[in-house]
């Protein structure tokens, strides 16, 4: 047995099994559940790392379930999209399990505890599951897996809106769902085959004898992810699911559930289906313009905003539409900049959830005018959600600025000035929504329940200071990541 | 609520029922059906007796411990049966590569580990219809003495 070769099943499955003891440990050794939860994660977020290190020295391999070879059983693909996707969604969910440990005490009931933690798990393992699979069919597992756990993480506070708004979510999930899998079954009708690479080999023959099956499962699977994405038209579900859960869910949910289906779509729509589709249809055409949307609206609902977490929630249908558009120009620069943001987006907006939970817990006022001179009471917090917001509007030496850079120069350098525009617009309207709050924060007198805020445990206050270096290191030094998302675009453009 | 012929008609099917659910269990890998139909008919057949007689008389069969255990160990019975496999060698979930004898086929004992499989899953659907029936009897106890 040799533990290096099987470390993409064990990143995946060592989640899942915890996510079994959760309930055991909850019953009768309450005091285990945090350790365990933690314990695993890192344990693959580690294993995240190590395959990072074995795909950056000896390049992209599958792992096969069972021994049984690809067309008949289920094939990891561990390349380099994969291991960062692995290590985006283990780290950045490690950390905000952290903050969650003590956050939840005082959001649930303490016996919901082990429980949230199980879906959790199931959350994190479906994640790092769809980042590795080769095979469409086990996508469509993973992205069940992640649907229910994610209503769950958010209906668990079971108050009138949490319930609300995981209903609402679970209905449009289903839909996503529904699409998926009817796409999944046109695909496998017309080539026979669930693994992507035999998919991808099959298609073109297909594609001259059953075009319009294939245009069908490529507008299902668009609309599909879509949903589940919350790319612009399809986002209605994800202002309240996100602003009523409980603050770590929204962390997760805001930084990594919409992340994951985006890049799923975007592994798909570049490995699975032929280049020359996107000739025939303007797929891409349609996406580069539902992301302006997305864009643009998601700003300019943010900015009428009341409270905290519903700005932060319309911010992300905003910053969303940056990943799809990097995706949707086809080009080196830009699909750099789209990759990027997910791992930049995935810190700045679980830190910015987190310092508007620490907000909430530490004086109950969710209303943005009411946070007045928060930054003279609650310093470590106020300081994080200010790196965050001026990562979120793109100033240099946050991470956000260097995203935002890579999807300029990719739209200019594939000669549509126009896009280039759109961020330069958008990040003005960030500011306008983002930077009161700081002003506010550091330059007013504290009022009422924020002149005396109860202390913030250190569990909470270490996450914050962990994402906020982390936007800052990979503003100042993005080539730590930036050597494994080049190689992961030039495998995806084929260059 | 007392009904006689109810309470002796349960009796008397409810262990049929949960023999017929042990044979497509343990038949997963020869028959239609596997773990989850088997399941669900054991669960059923759980449900029923406790619906016949009530919850007490349902919990000291299986108490909602012993449904919790059983949930969970269902599960932990799939990803061991994975690990073991890498253990002995294969890859996660190998089966006869990772040396689990085959058997005959078309008897009972073949297949491998497929049969642990099915059974860890059976176990797992089962427990979870049994659990989910007793959380939401006891939610709806909860709230009606809170009323």
């Amino acid at each position: 047995m040799n533990a290096a070769h099987h470390l993409p099943v064990l990143a995946i499955v060592l989640p899942l099994v915890f996510a079994y003891l959760m309930p055991l440990f909850d019953r009768w050794r309450r005091g285990w559940c945090t350790p365990a939860a933690l314990g695993v994660l890192a344990v693959s977020f580690v294993a995240s790392l190590a395959m990072a290190w074995q795909v950056m020295t000896g390049g992209p391999y599958y792992y096969q379930m069972g021994n049984w070879p690809p067309p008949w059983g289920i094939e990891l693909n561990i390349d380099y999209l994969a291991v960062f996707t692995a290590i985006t969604m283990t780290g950045v969910s490690l950390v905000v399990l952290v903050y969650a440990s003590k956050d939840l005490l005082h959001e649930l009931k303490p016996h919901l505890l082990g429980w949230y933690y199980t879906l959790y798990l199931l959350l994190v393992a479906s994640m790092v599951g769809m980042a590795l699979t080769n095979d469409i069919f086990n996508l469509f597992v993973f992205v069940e897996i992640c649907a229910i756990a994610a209503c769950g993480i958010i209906s668990i506070k079971s108050n009138k809106e949490c319930l609300e708004a995981s209903f609402k979510y679970l209905i449009l999930s289903t839909l996503g769902s529904g699409c998926l899998l009817l796409a999944i079954a046109l695909l496998y009708m017309v080539t026979g085959h669930l693994n992507f690479t035999y998919i991808a080999q099959a298609l073109p023959e297909a594609m001259r004898l059953y075009p319009y099956n294939i245009l069908a499962a490529l507008a299902l699977l668009l609309v599909g992810m879509g949903v589940k994405a919350a790319l612009f038209p399809l986002h209605v579900w994800l202002p309240d699911a996100h602003s009523s859960a409980p603050s770590p869910s929204s962390a997760v949910l805001s930084g990594l559930v919409i992340k994951i289906y985006a890049v799923s779509l975007l592994r798909v729509l570049y490995q699975v289906f032929p280049a020359d589709i996107f000739e025939v249809t303007p797929v891409l055409n349609i996406l580069l313009w539902m992301s302006t949307l997305a864009i643009i609206a998601g700003s300019m609902f943010a900015i009428v905003q009341e409270d905290i977490k519903k700005m932060l929630a319309y911010s992300s249908v905003a910053q969303i539409g940056y990943v799809f558009m990097g995706f949707a120009i086809v080009d080196f620069f830009a699909l750099t900049g789209g990759i990027l943001h997910v791992f930049n987006h995935a810190m700045m907006k679980a830190m910015l959830f987190m310092a508007a939970g620490a907000f909430i817990y530490s004086t109950g006022v969710r209303h943005l005018s009411g946070l007045k001179g928060i930054g003279h009471t609650m310093p470590v917090p106020a300081v994080a959600f200010a790196i965050g917001a001026l990562a979120m509007v793109g100033i240099p030496l946050t991470n956000g600025f260097i995203s935002k850079w890579y999807l300029v120069l990719g739209a200019l350098h594939d000669g549509q000035p126009f896009f280039a525009a759109v961020i330069l617009l958008s990040s003005l309207l960030n500011g306008i929504y983002y930077l009161p709050i700081i002003v506010n924060a550091f330059f007013s007198e504290p009022q009422g329940r924020v002149a005396a805020p109860l202390p913030l445990p250190r569990q909470m206050q270490v996450p914050l200071i962990i994402l906020g270096l982390g936007c800052l290191l990979f503003g100042i030094a993005p080539s730590l990541i930036l050597g494994l998302i080049y190689r992961a675009s030039e495998a995806l453009l084929g260059l | 609520m007392e009904d006689l012929i109810l309470r002796y008609v349960s009796r008397i099917v409810v262990p049929f029922v949960q023999l017929y659910g042990l044979y497509v269990v343990f038949h997963g890998h020869l028959s239609p059906g596997g773990g989850f139909s088997g399941g669900a008919i054991i669960g059923a057949s759980m449900i029923l007796y406790a619906l016949a007689f009530n919850l007490a008389a349902g919990t000291k069969k299986i108490s909602h411990d012993l449904s919790l255990i059983l949930e969970s160990s269902g599960g932990l019975i799939y990803a061991g049966v994975g690990l073991l496999a890498i253990f002995l060698g294969a890859n996660f979930l190998g089966n006869m590569v990772a040396g689990f004898p085959l058997g005959t086929p078309g008897n009972l004992f073949s297949g491998g580990a497929i049969m642990l499989i099915t059974l860890g899953v059976g176990i797992k659907v089962a427990a979870t219809m049994i659990t989910l029936f007793y959380s939401l009897i006891e939610e709806e106890q909860a709230t009606d003495e809170h009323h």
